[in-house]
């Protein structure tokens, strides 16, 4: 039972990542698994000092957890799927042995937890670090996601002649782009790292790092099913060695209750079928019934006063050596373009999970994971890499896909409005303005007709209207040079609105990106153009036309 | 050798075909139509009405497309933009044309484009997958991987000695030009022979190696559809070849077997940036009539106006 509905979670859990993608349907939430985690919620909230909509959603688990108890860890959160999955795949037969000072390390998470809290309280959010289900997603956008297009191409590169064989066109034509990110090993070692934590004691991650764990195992105690061992009890010990979470005490009639994931483990292998979980409403009369089972021990008791004293000195400094940097005063000052919609810097540090849902659903790929940019509070941030890829007009799915709305989910016109920098041109790399080159390759990719040319000394040469352009980085990416393009976007002139209408601000600001005939016109006015080795273009030229200035590029000046 | 040897296979091709053509003109003096063969068929009216009247006018298109087989039409879809933009060829020419090569006995037709941006945003944005996806045997397919070309070599090249052209194009066997009238920044006007650079793999090279104009008619050399069908439905007059520029309606539709006497035409049908040139005037049409590739001037040639 448990099983089936912890793998129908990840399968859920796949299905809503693999959904997050252009074009995503306004109604579905494929952020889903992230708007329900309330540890991610609590410390967006926390660090931005703002309720967020969408981290709402996480009461559900909440509210549940209240009433069953910590259900979520068992059944529901696909990293302990993917944990528990890895472990059967791996080490089952290997005995399972508790480590020493098992109490000890169980009180790591909730310094942790109290170490993520009190820093985000302090502005800086961390708890995107451990908490398991951004971990999970990046997991699955940087290493999984792109591994599996890869498997799936080699597939149909494999299957083509058959497919050809067989009359199959599309199929056999069909190709998937294939995703790529920085530095994805990162992620891939931690991952690797937790999973194989499992070798040392069944889900060693769950029972002594997860910080959304400990945050649970606050309020679960309170829920209804709690455990129960009949007199029939002989003391084998099986369901305290069975018991994935350790949560067993040495007298096996003991529960720490706060660990108990109600997988019921315990009642299964019992060979006397003394365990039972019966309902009880409350903590004082479990306690009576089990003589043991106090409500919340490890969260109340056993992790001390001094425990969250020095919790709470290690999140305050965390947070103090995570902000006290050059980076802090730098903000908006390097060259670091971030997503349209993205918040304020400040805010958007603070709300942003790093979970990677947006960097999976770009349409482009152009989203990449910040590493050292903008310090450690910037850790797997977004940014646009333009030189690598555009930003697409007719997608928004990046902020759809925001589970705490760091980036604002937006309407097309309001996102085409979303200017995130300015396009300059570095003239002294430009082929047309440096090496008088018939170059012309961003005025023509330019979606909003930013670029124009006009003559100077003789030339036609690329202007860049600043006002029209929104920073989409079509040129960026397209300038032919080899190295920096010659034309880079930067952050200069970016609309980071923490609400409100980005249309109303671009309309105020008197900007303009409209894909709009503009002015064209201009290129009549050049009058550099050769016909370049074509004598017989030459011998047809009458003196009168030859100074006819007159001509856009690609026409001849024969009657 | 071996791509040599294929090249020919498809020359010999195009003769029989020609032939073919021919001979069916000569049994078939009944229609009207076909008593005097035209160079140009123009057709003026809506996109559905005048690409039919059009391909009637041309003596059907069971002349270049016999049964059972495959045909790949070559529309522009580069473009991630609707049709109204101009950038693109209008979704209900190349329904028409498929249609009609189904009606011929086509086994497989495929709507083919190297777009510019993304293949799936392209196809979706043209409105050309979703008029073709009701179509039976109608593939529309949007490329971008090398893996789907195959390189040939250019005998008679004077800047290009090889060139990758779509695996699908050289293995079928009848292709049909569909382009868009629609100026292009660097070559004047993007048409027909311009279109080619869809069913190449490495064409920037055009842009920032060779002379772009000598490229493409070194192009048109070893790429020749058997039929061109121009949508001028719409113009893109100024702004081309991506947009956003003026788009007039001249409500046409060219139809030939020329390529470069159609784009010729193409070039009159309306002012490019407001002023009107001549197909000789177009430096790469210039060039590939110079290399003999097909009729530049339209007073030389015979052709069909009429009103669908």
């Amino acid at each position: 039972m448990r099983t089936f509905v912890q793998t129908f979670s990840l399968l859920l859990f796949t299905t809503f990542f693999s959904l997050a993608t252009y074009k995503l349907p306004d109604w579905l939430p494929a952020d889903i698994y992230l708007r329900l985690d309330p540890l991610l919620g609590l410390s967006a909230i926390l660090a931005g000092k703002e309720i967020i909509g969408r981290a709402l959603w996480s009461l559900i688990i909440v509210g549940t957890t209240l009433t069953i108890g910590r259900f979520f860890c068992g059944y529901v959160c696909p990293m302990g799927a993917v944990i528990d999955l890895s472990h059967y795949l791996l080490w089952r037969r290997k005995k399972n042995s508790p480590l020493k000072s098992e109490a000890n390390f169980r009180k790591i998470k909730f310094f942790l937890l109290f170490i993520f809290l009190i820093a985000a309280l302090a502005g800086v959010s961390l708890s995107y670090f451990m908490d398991p289900l951004p971990l999970l997603t990046r997991f699955y956008t940087f290493i999984l996601y792109p591994l599996v297009i890869t498997l799936i191409n080699l597939f149909l590169d494999l299957m083509r002649p058959i497919f050809h064989a067989l009359g199959w066109i599309s199929l056999s034509h069909q190709h998937y782009s294939q995703p790529v990110y920085y530095l994805a090993i990162v992620t891939f070692l931690i991952f690797a790292g937790i999973v194989t934590l499992s070798r040392l004691t069944i889900r060693f991650w769950c029972r002594y790092l997860c910080p959304l764990g400990a945050l649970l195992s606050f309020i679960s105690p309170l829920g209804l099913w709690k455990r129960r061992v009949s007199q029939e009890c002989n003391e084998c010990l099986k369901c305290q060695k069975a018991c994935p979470m350790g949560a067993v005490e040495e007298n096996p009639k003991r529960i720490h209750l706060a660990e108990c994931i109600q997988c019921r483990t315990c009642a299964e292998v019992c060979p006397k079928g003394a365990i039972t979980f019966p309902t009880s409403f409350s903590l004082a009369k479990a306690s009576e019934h089990q003589t043991s089972a106090k409500g919340g021990e490890y969260s109340t008791v056993d992790f001390s006063r001094r425990g969250f004293l020095y919790s709470a000195a290690g999140g305050l400094t965390l947070a103090f050596l995570a902000d006290r940097t050059p980076f802090t005063p730098l903000k908006g000052k390097y060259q670091l373009i971030r997503p349209p919609g993205a918040l304020p810097e400040t805010d958007f540090l603070q709300t942003c999970i790093r979970c990677g849902e947006c960097m999976k659903s770009c349409l482009t790929n152009t989203l990449q994971p910040c590493l050292w940019e903008s310090g450690l509070t910037g850790l797997w941030t977004p940014k646009m890499d333009l030189r690598f890829a555009p930003c697409e007009q007719n997608c928004n799915v990046c902020g759809k896909v925001c589970p705490t709305q760091a980036l604002r989910s937006l309407s097309l016109e309001e996102k085409t409005n979303a200017k995130v920098g300015t396009a300059v041109l570095r003239k002294e790399m430009c082929l047309v303005w440096a090496q008088d080159k018939l170059c012309l390759i961003c005025d023509e990719i330019c979606p909003y007709n930013a670029i124009v040319f006009r003559t100077v000394e003789g030339y036609r040469r690329p202007f860049v209207i600043a006002s029209r352009c929104n920073g989409c980085g079509f040129c960026e990416q397209k300038c032919p040079i080899q190295g920096d393009s010659a034309i880079i976007v930067v952050p200069s002139g970016e609309i980071r609105l923490k609400e409100g209408s980005y249309l109303k601000e671009a309309q105020k600001l008197q900007l303009e990106f409209k894909p709009d005939p503009g002015d064209d016109k201009f290129i009549l006015e050049e009058s550099g153009f050769k016909v370049e080795g074509e004598q017989k273009g030459k011998e047809n030229l009458s003196p009168a036309e030859k100074t006819q200035p007159k001509k856009p590029k690609g026409f001849l000046l024969i009657p | 050798m071996k791509n040599f040897g294929r090249e020919i296979t498809r020359r010999d091709f195009l003769k029989s075909a020609a032939a073919g053509a021919a001979l069916s003109f000569a049994w078939k003096p009944v229609f009207s139509n076909a008593q005097e063969e035209y160079d140009l068929v123009v057709i003026s009216g809506d996109p559905v009405a005048a690409t039919r009247k059009a391909l009637e006018v041309m003596g059907g298109i069971s002349r270049f497309v016999k049964k059972g087989q495959r045909v790949v039409l070559k529309p522009n879809m580069s473009f991630a933009r609707p049709p109204e933009s101009g950038c693109n060829t209008h979704p209900q020419v190349v329904t028409t044309v498929a249609q009609a090569c189904l009606e011929a006995g086509a086994q497989q037709i495929m709507v083919m484009d190297y777009t510019l941006g993304r293949p799936e945003l392209c196809l979706e944005r043209s409105g050309i997958r979703q008029a073709c996806k009701s179509i039976k045997n109608v593939h529309v397919i949007g490329i971008e991987e090398k893996k789907f070309f195959r390189e040939i070599r250019v005998p008679q090249g004077k800047v290009l000695d090889r060139v990758e052209v779509l695996k699908e194009v050289l293995d079928s066997q009848v292709l049909i030009s569909l382009p868009v009238t629609k100026s292009h920044s660097a070559t004047g006007v993007s048409m027909g022979i311009k279109g080619l650079m869809g069913l190449i793999w490495n064409r920037t090279s055009f842009h920032d190696k060779y002379n772009i104009n000598q490229a493409l008619a070194d192009l048109a050399t070893v790429i020749k559809p058997q039929l061109t069908i121009l949508d001028a439905s719409r113009a893109l007059v100024s702004g081309g070849p991506g947009g956003p520029g003026e788009v007039q309606k001249p409500n046409l539709i060219i139809a030939g077997v020329d390529p470069v006497a159609v784009d010729s035409y193409g070039v009159t049908v309306a002012p490019w940036y407001g002023q009107n040139f001549k197909g000789r005037q177009v430096e790469h049409l210039l060039v590939a009539h110079q290399r003999g590739l097909g009729k530049i001037d339209l007073d030389q040639l015979r052709i069909f106006k009429g009103k669908a």
